[in-house]
């Protein structure tokens, strides 16, 4: 079931265009939004969250129409967003900070709202550290505290903004561990530079550039773009746009076929650099 | 789940009911979180979960303290205290109008207690109606909440949100200028003729907040009382109270802040952050 219909939205600041002409679907799961730094990720996540107004388009999350106001309301009653800079307020306290939020997400029966609040923490395992003061959580912790914002309410969308960005190995495993439990029976939208983060949890991946939708399918699809363009040689090759040498020693090439090289099986990687075209892997190999 | 799990012979004495309170705490605190361990004993899964959301929510949910308990009696519920007292940057705009009707206060009697009688009431005059606006500067916005864009996402945000904070921070800064007012020597009108000039300052700053952000709106708003009355009080001193305060002022600033609720009123929706400008 589609969840959210996005059609010709664009949305300029000034004389940049951070998004030209996006139409999507996305129906439940865990979809990864993939793009370098200014392809319009952030501007998308900002409109569908409705923190952000689109210059033209439209917008469906369920059928509500953010752009009408009293129908922005019922979306927002339908949505959970962690920003990329949440600014969680660093003197609260995890409960306190949960129980402010839920108070904004129009939970006014105290005793509902304080299970509420039971609930998200056990969800994101945080129930230990309900004392704590935000200040005190490690990275991983606060953006755990993040999502157990965006929990609030079970919304049936939830928008993540690039949560797994500063979260070291273990945190990021323990936090996938999480967007995979919650995309079971929600739609999770997260956008992400890492493409391990697409191949470990997404069901679908959404890749832009420039402000427009370049590809829309599945981790698999998006390896196969490189189908019969990586190849792995002995030697550096010359004329390649990109390559590196691998952990075996021998250059991981995408591209022209360097003579005696083999073919290799394309990753998720190889596929989005092989997307982005010429001049990203050329900034990529930099 | 757990991976440790109570000691058999803890357990026994648990269901004997010989163990002391505090360990009766402990095991139970432990299977509320441990299937296994439910499993080993009898026990009502609905009363030991809800009997231990209480103790939770007793030890970390917040505490109602005086003024809570002084607004609920008043009607105030507790949802809505907890909005507007949680928000860090209404923390900051109650202590500035707090600090600014104290600061006003002691320069006011520093000017009555060397003669200046006069000059402590226009001195109060001209500041107390610019006290509430800064108070309302803080009350909203990316540039004095870090939460801003997750608040305004929820759905209490937009006009509603804004007007509340509003109220709440006009209402504590003009409650304590009221009070500065009444201790201030001269005429018993003085302590209200700044109300209006306050009220259509606030009005004016909302309105104008749906075309900027709220804090450059109030400077903007603030910084033409302040140029306008010292332009008034260097040209032409003498008649400044009348002509600053009196019934003619006082109707043009009715009427004027009458026009900025309907100005408000019109552009409220541009409050909200999904708003297309």
């Amino acid at each position: 079931m589609t969840t959210v219909t996005v059609r010709g939205l664009s949305k300029r600041y000034g004389s940049l265009t951070a998004l030209e002409a996006v139409d999507l679907e996305i129906g439940v799961g865990v979809t990864g939004l993939l793009g370098p730094n200014g392809a319009g990720k952030s501007t998308l996540l900002r409109c569908l969250a409705t923190a952000l107004g689109p210059d033209s388009g439209s917008i469906r999350v369920h059928g509500f129409d953010p752009a009408v106001p009293a129908q922005r309301t019922e979306v927002r009653r339908r949505i959970g967003y962690l920003p990329q800079n949440p600014g969680l307020y660093p003197n609260f306290t995890t409960y306190d900070l949960l129980d402010y939020v839920a108070v904004l997400k129009e939970m006014t029966d105290t005793r509902q709202r304080r299970a509420e609040v039971r609930r998200v923490l056990d969800e994101v395992e945080l129930t230990d550290r309900a004392k704590t003061k935000v200040r005190k959580l490690s990275g991983g912790m606060r953006q755990r505290l993040g999502l157990a914002q965006a929990l609030l309410g079970d919304p049936d969308l939830v928008i993540l903004d690039e949560p797994t960005v500063g979260l070291d190995p273990e945190q990021r495993m323990l936090f996938r561990a999480l967007i995979s439990r919650i995309g079971e029976r929600r739609t999770v939208l997260l956008s992400t530079h890492q493409t391990e983060d697409v191949g470990a949890l997404c069901e679908r991946v959404v890749v832009m550039s420039g402000g427009r939708v370049v590809f829309e399918g599945n981790p698999r699809e998006l390896a196969g773009v490189a189908d019969g363009q990586v190849w792995l040689s002995g030697n550096p090759p010359e004329g390649s746009a990109a390559y590196w040498r691998n952990a075996d020693g021998l250059y991981r090439v995408i591209g022209q076929r360097p003579e005696g090289a083999e073919a290799a099986r394309p990753s998720i990687e190889d596929g989005y650099l092989m997307l982005l075209g010429r001049a990203t892997i050329a900034e990529v190999a930099r | 789940m757990s991976e440790w799990h109570v000691d058999p012979g803890l357990l026994q004495q648990y269901e004997q009911g010989v163990l002391n309170p505090s360990r009766v705490m402990a095991v139970e605190a432990h299977m509320s979180a441990c299937a296994t361990c439910r499993g080993r004993v009898p026990v009502d899964i609905t009363w030991l979960t809800g009997n231990w959301s209480v103790v939770f929510d007793s030890i970390h949910a917040p505490q109602a303290g005086p003024v809570q308990r002084l607004l609920a009696r008043v009607g105030l519920p507790e949802h809505r205290f907890r909005l507007l007292t949680a928000t860090p940057a209404l923390r900051w705009s109650w202590l500035i109008a707090t600090l600014s009707v104290g600061a006003l206060a002691v320069i006011a009697a520093w000017l009555a207690a060397a003669g200046e009688t006069g000059g402590a009431s226009r001195l109060f005059l001209v500041l107390a109606p610019v006290l509430p606006v800064v108070a309302v500067s803080g009350a909203y916005g990316s540039g004095v909440d870090p939460m801003h864009e997750i608040t305004g996402t929820t759905p209490s945000a937009g006009p509603a949100l804004v007007l509340w904070r509003a109220v709440a921070v006009i209402g504590a800064a003009t409650a304590l200028a009221g009070v500065a007012g009444l201790l201030l020597p001269g005429p018993g009108w003085y302590a209200a003729a700044w109300l209006l000039p306050a009220l259509l300052l606030c009005t004016g700053t909302l309105a104008l907040a749906t075309v900027w952000s709220l804090q450059a709106a109030a400077v903007a708003l603030g910084g033409l009382w302040l140029t306008g009355v010292c332009w008034v009080l260097g040209d032409r001193s003498e008649v400044f109270i009348p002509f600053v305060f009196g019934p003619i002022a006082q109707f043009v600033y009715l009427a004027a802040a009458a026009a900025a609720v309907a100005v408000l009123i019109r552009r409220r929706r541009h409050f909200d952050l999904g708003e297309s400008r």
